[in-house]
């Protein structure tokens, strides 16, 4: 392969958007080519400090900023108003009556659903809200301890039989350095009062707790995202079990992690 | 029914990636909270057009063109310099690649002024080339998903990002030169 075509091609190169047989290509030439395999060290140097530390961080206020303006338009939209049957009245006292009646049914139906919709909220709310804080919780006791981990390996294959025995159910443990989330251990933690299994990912300096325990509800549920004290929690479920991400790391990863999990 | 839970469990993890495009093309702090704010309601107005998949090249898609409109205005009133025209002037000075025997820029790159030194150098490009950049280096997104974004075909997208890379190195190397004429 010549210089010139070779260079055309050593940024889809690093970026894994080559064929098979382009990228042992450019490999081949790069072995013998000292011009072409500095410049691809460069890019790869200048690619890997950018993402480093290319990042602007978001202002903490803007996604509050960004929530509040978003539930003004929602609240300006213009939502159906489902007005009680208003016929007009004929002639008649009984029939008056009867419509009357109907009406203060049809109310007292509603009283009984709305209440029992807010029982229902709540219960889950305020479970829910249970569940944020005891991940939190132990997310920064993790942090305080000398280490937040009981296993230590980044190998999928050492830290998924730990759980063996330890746990009623085997976590999820994948092996994602070459994502950016390399494994760095797994422990056991108490969470929702029940033993759950915690695996430990990396993001450059950001740990990243992952409690894992099995659902109580069967079926999926998609990832929701909340943010207490400045971390960030990504709950969802899948395959019968229930999944916590929290880190202080920023959302975008966060669930970059989880469509990888 | 307004699909704001729905759109704000999508939308909302994207925010850090929503601003930091915003950020880096028009360059300025406030002007990029004001554009996500602005953009995040457009998506949410626009979210029933949303086909499924991932909502990151939809939603940055929108915030690129909240941030390019941001920056035409920004042009008309005629107050700032474009970075285009900035660098327009310095360019093209250096057009002659490293010498073989001079120290890579890799082995300059040692020290704390690393980072420094290629945000100044992405900074200085034209923005074709610093958000392609972005959004690979910093962003991770696929071709096709910076296809999306920018609104071009994904050869486009492989030309910008041999050449943005290039060029980033090229002003690296100039910035570089003039910070230390005598390095060695």
């Amino acid at each position: 392969m010549q210089c010139e075509r070779a260079r055309e091609l050593l940024s889809p190169y690093l970026d894994g958007e080559l064929s098979a047989e382009e990228r042992r290509a450019v490999a081949a030439h790069l072995e013998g080519c000292r011009a072409c395999s500095v410049e691809v060290n460069d890019f790869r140097r200048i690619g890997a400090t950018l993402a480093e530390a290319g990042r602007e961080p978001a202002p903490k206020a803007l996604s509050a900023r960004v929530r509040a303006n978003l539930a003004r338009e929602a609240e300006a939209q213009p939502t159906p108003i489902t007005v009680l049957a208003a016929k007009p009245v004929r002639a008649g006292a009984s029939h008056l009556l009867r419509g009357l009646m109907r009406q203060a049914a049809v109310i007292a139906a509603a009283c009984v659903l709305s209440a029992l919709a807010t029982w229902w909220t709540m219960g889950t709310l305020g479970q829910q809200q249970r569940l944020e804080q005891d991940v939190l919780a132990a997310h920064v006791r993790s942090l305080l301890q000398d280490s937040p981990i009981q296993v230590a390996s980044s190998d999928a294959h050492t830290v998924k039989p730990w759980f063996a025995g330890r746990a009623d159910f085997s976590p999820e443990v994948k092996d994602l350095a070459g994502e950016g989330f390399p494994l760095v251990g797994g422990r056991l933690d108490y969470v929702g009062g029940r033993r759950v299994g915690a695996v430990v990912y990396k993001r450059r300096l950001h740990l990243i707790n992952v409690f894992m325990w099995p659902s109580a509800n069967p079926g999926e549920a998609a990832p929701r995202l909340v943010t207490r004290k400045g971390y960030n929690l990504l709950t969802w479920s899948r395959g019968g079990i229930d999944f916590w991400a929290i880190s202080d790391l920023n959302a975008g990863d966060l669930a970059q992690l989880q469509t990888l999990l | 029914m307004s699909s704001l839970p729905q759109f704000e469990v999508l939308a909302l993890p994207c925010m850090e990636a929503a601003f930091n495009l915003a950020i880096w093309l028009v360059r300025s702090r406030p002007d990029a909270e004001d554009i996500v704010q602005e953009a995040y309601l457009r998506a949410f107005r626009a979210f029933g057009g949303f086909r499924g998949g991932d909502i990151r090249p939809w939603l940055l898609a929108i915030v690129r063109n909240t941030a390019y409109r941001w920056l035409s205005n920004r042009r008309r009133s005629g107050t700032v310099i474009s970075l285009e025209e900035a660098f327009a002037d310095g360019s093209g000075q250096n057009a002659d690649d490293l010498a073989a025997d001079e120290p890579t820029v890799e082995e300059r790159l040692i020290g704390a002024a690393e980072r420094d030194y290629v945000r100044r150098a992405l900074a200085e490009l034209p923005p074709a080339f610093r958000e392609v950049l972005v959004l690979r280096e910093i962003e991770d997104l696929s071709y096709r998903d910076i296809a999306e974004v920018t609104g071009v075909p994904v050869g486009t997208v492989m030309s910008r990002l041999s050449r943005g890379r290039g060029e980033l190195r090229k002003v690296l190397t100039r910035l570089m030169d003039k910070d230390e004429p005598n390095a060695m």
